[in-house]
């Protein structure tokens, strides 16, 4: 074959191969929702010891690191804004800059890129090790739905935890600003935080945490999938988890930039 | 629906019938306990089993376990074959006292073995 | 040797049974009956297509043609309600025991009942111990499945399988990494549960040694066809070659294609 053919051969076979995964990422997401709705009924409840386990690993162990990180964020956020602001003299609308960007964006984005390397490769590494030694068929042969039994109790806990956690991470980060801010413009930090509030509205606050819940699902998804098609031992079990973590990070950007560009508008 | 119990010669008497699976097993328990609780020496009789499974002889074990704990007397009579094969594959055969009936029962003397 | 109970129907029924793995063929035409209580076991080397197998008799994998029915009903056609309940009568353990990680030994054991019923706590735990008593790991229960030895695991695995009192039991290479001993101890525990539960049992191996032992019948697999299927006696007095190859661990001598040799060897070679 020349070599355009072979690529465009490569090509195809990618683009095939990433639709598939897209599609099987659907199918989990639709049977997670399944038998979080019509699992009691069918006497095959997700259980909530699991989801408040994943609760615990996913969102209450994540919280130091969202906010170490988030409080920085919002500290790096003053010092840029200010110098910047200086040179049209005017340091004061520092306060409205840093609410809306913590709020709509930058907040959420922390969370979901500390929750996606955390928990998107140790339920990748999870999974997939549970595959590679036939837990997962034994749970199939069993009658017990490994999506009911793994995957949905994930993704519960995501959609409960990522708005948690973009909240914390917001209120850090605008602590860390009002701080900066406070002692470089002289500014109290109850009067930072009432200026906050003069300017956001519900919506702002909305606009991140409807993007924690699309994150987390694309996470929890984005893991699951990844561990689920382990194949090739250890080192097919190391890539899977490198994969999930990449994978996610880049998904949120991605639906980040469409879901700003959208809400922007 | 529960078992039938009849008392004689100071045994609460168990009788359980027909399969004694998942889905008996948890009235074949209480039918023991309650007996039991109410300071009773138990026989437990399988003359009319056709089957037991694990649940069941789990159900035959808590009840030997709490009457050994009440000081209470506890046995089973006539346990079938099908039965026997399945509580000698544990070697349960070895711990619970069996009688052929309660006659047999009657007629050993000491009323702990 | 137990009668085999001849008028019931038989728990297994392969029919023309079709796999591909993509291109490649694995089972090709596979016919075979298991009837109630019997030892089956399904024999081969690898690459034979008996793993395959396996795996369409646990439903976890859809043949290309063909069907197989169990306890009577076709498994390809069962809604999934009836499959889950299905799934309910039959144990399986498997070649590494697939323990679960993060459970004990008596919490792994007793999953599938906390999982299936609604049994009280305390009669849960005393059906575990007492399958932990059956499979000689009694005193183990509070060990993790990393802590256990070889044979410990499958012991283990064992217990899990057949704590629903299933009535069909698949094995997977029961003998697979343990030392004679330990493997003689396990085939004895696999004759004793089905003179006792009556059960119904599949175990695939590529030990010969275990397969006569514990076998009623046995069946061949080679290259995803069978080559015979019948008792101890019948295969070890069968003459076809490629039986007694197995029979004698001798590999097959395969003619060579001079033509087909060179390209295997050749192809994608730059310049030529």
């Amino acid at each position: 074959m020349t070599r355009p053919a072979h690529f465009i051969a490569h090509t195809g076979r990618i683009s095939l191969a990433a639709i598939e995964e897209m599609g099987y990422q659907f199918t989990l997401f639709a049977e997670s929702l399944y038998w979080l709705i019509a699992g009691p009924f069918v006497s095959q409840p997700v259980r909530l010891s699991a989801v408040a386990d994943e609760m615990m690993k996913i969102g209450v162990l994540a919280v130091p690191v969202v906010v170490l990180l988030s409080f920085s964020n919002g500290v790096m956020m003053a010092i840029q804004g200010i110098a910047t602001l200086q040179e049209f003299d005017a340091e004061s609308q520092v306060v409205p800059g840093i609410a809306y960007s913590v709020t709509r964006e930058f907040g959420v984005l922390i969370a979901a890129i500390v929750v996606a390397g955390r928990s998107g490769s140790a339920i990748a590494a999870r999974i997939g090790s549970m595959q590679m030694s036939q837990e997962i068929d034994a749970l199939r042969v069993m009658g017990i739905e490994p999506v009911r039994h793994l995957v949905a109790p994930i993704l519960l806990a995501m959609l409960l935890m990522m708005p948690v956690l973009t909240l914390l991470a917001d209120s850090a980060a605008l602590i860390g600003g009002g701080l900066y801010t406070g002692i470089v413009l002289k500014l109290s930090l109850s009067t930072f935080i009432d200026r906050c509030f003069d300017t956001l509205a519900v919506y702002d606050l909305m606009q991140g945490l409807v993007k924690s819940l699309v994150f987390g699902v694309l996470i929890a998804l984005i893991a699951c999938s990844n561990g689920f098609s382990v194949t090739g031992g250890s080192e097919g079990l190391g890539r899977a988890t490198t994969r999930s973590v990449v994978l996610s990070i880049a998904a949120i950007v991605v639906a980040d930039m469409i879901f700003t560009y959208f809400l922007n508008r | 629906m529960g078992y039938k119990i009849e008392e004689a010669a100071g045994f609460a008497i168990v009788h359980l019938e027909g399969d004694v699976d998942l889905s008996r097993s948890p009235t074949a328990r209480q039918a023991i306990l309650d007996c039991l609780q109410e300071r009773q020496h138990v026989l437990v009789d399988l003359t009319a089993v056709t089957y037991i499974d694990s649940s069941g002889v789990a159900s035959l074990v808590e009840g030997f376990q709490v009457s050994r704990r009440m000081s209470l007397d506890f046995a089973l009579i006539g346990v079938s074959d099908a039965a026997m094969s399945v509580l000698q594959l544990a070697r349960l055969d070895q711990v619970f006292p069996i009688f052929a009936s309660l006659d047999a029962r009657l007629a050993q003397a000491d009323p702990k073995t | 040797m137990p009668a085999i109970n001849q008028q019931s129907e038989p728990v297994i029924e392969i029919r023309e049974l079709v796999t591909y793995y993509g291109e490649r063929k694995i089972l090709d035409g596979i016919n075979l009956t298991v009837e109630s209580g019997e030892i089956m076991v399904v024999m081969g080397g690898s690459g034979s297509g008996k793993s395959t197998l396996l795996r369409h008799l646990l439903s976890l994998n859809r043949p290309a043609a063909g069907n197989i029915r169990l306890f009577g009903q076709e498994v390809n056609k069962l809604s999934s309600r009836a499959l889950h309940q299905m799934r309910q009568r039959i144990g399986v353990s498997f070649q590494g025991g697939a323990l679960f990680n993060s459970l004990n030994v008596e919490e792994n054991v007793a999953f599938p009942l906390r999982e299936h019923t609604r049994l009280d706590d305390n009669t849960i735990r005393i059906m575990a111990r007492m399958k932990l008593e059956v499979v000689n790991l009694a005193g183990f229960e509070k060990l993790m499945p990393s802590q256990l030895s070889g044979g410990m695991i499958k012991r283990a695995a064992l217990a899990r399988a057949i704590v629903m009192d299933p009535k069909l039991l698949f094995f997977d290479e029961p003998s697979a990494g343990l030392d004679p001993v330990v493997s003689a101890d396990l085939d004895e525990l696999i004759l004793r549960l089905r003179d006792a539960m009556g059960v119904t049992i599949v175990v695939v191996t590529h030990e010969l040694e275990s397969a006569f032992r514990i076998a009623d019948r046995i069946t061949v697999l080679d290259k995803g066809k069978i080559l015979i299927t019948g008792t101890t006696q019948e295969v070890k007095e069968s003459d076809n070659p490629r039986v007694q190859n197995l029979l004698n661990r001798r590999t097959e001598d395969i003619p060579v294609n001079a033509d087909e040799y060179l390209q295997r060897l050749t192809d994608d070679l730059a310049g030529l």
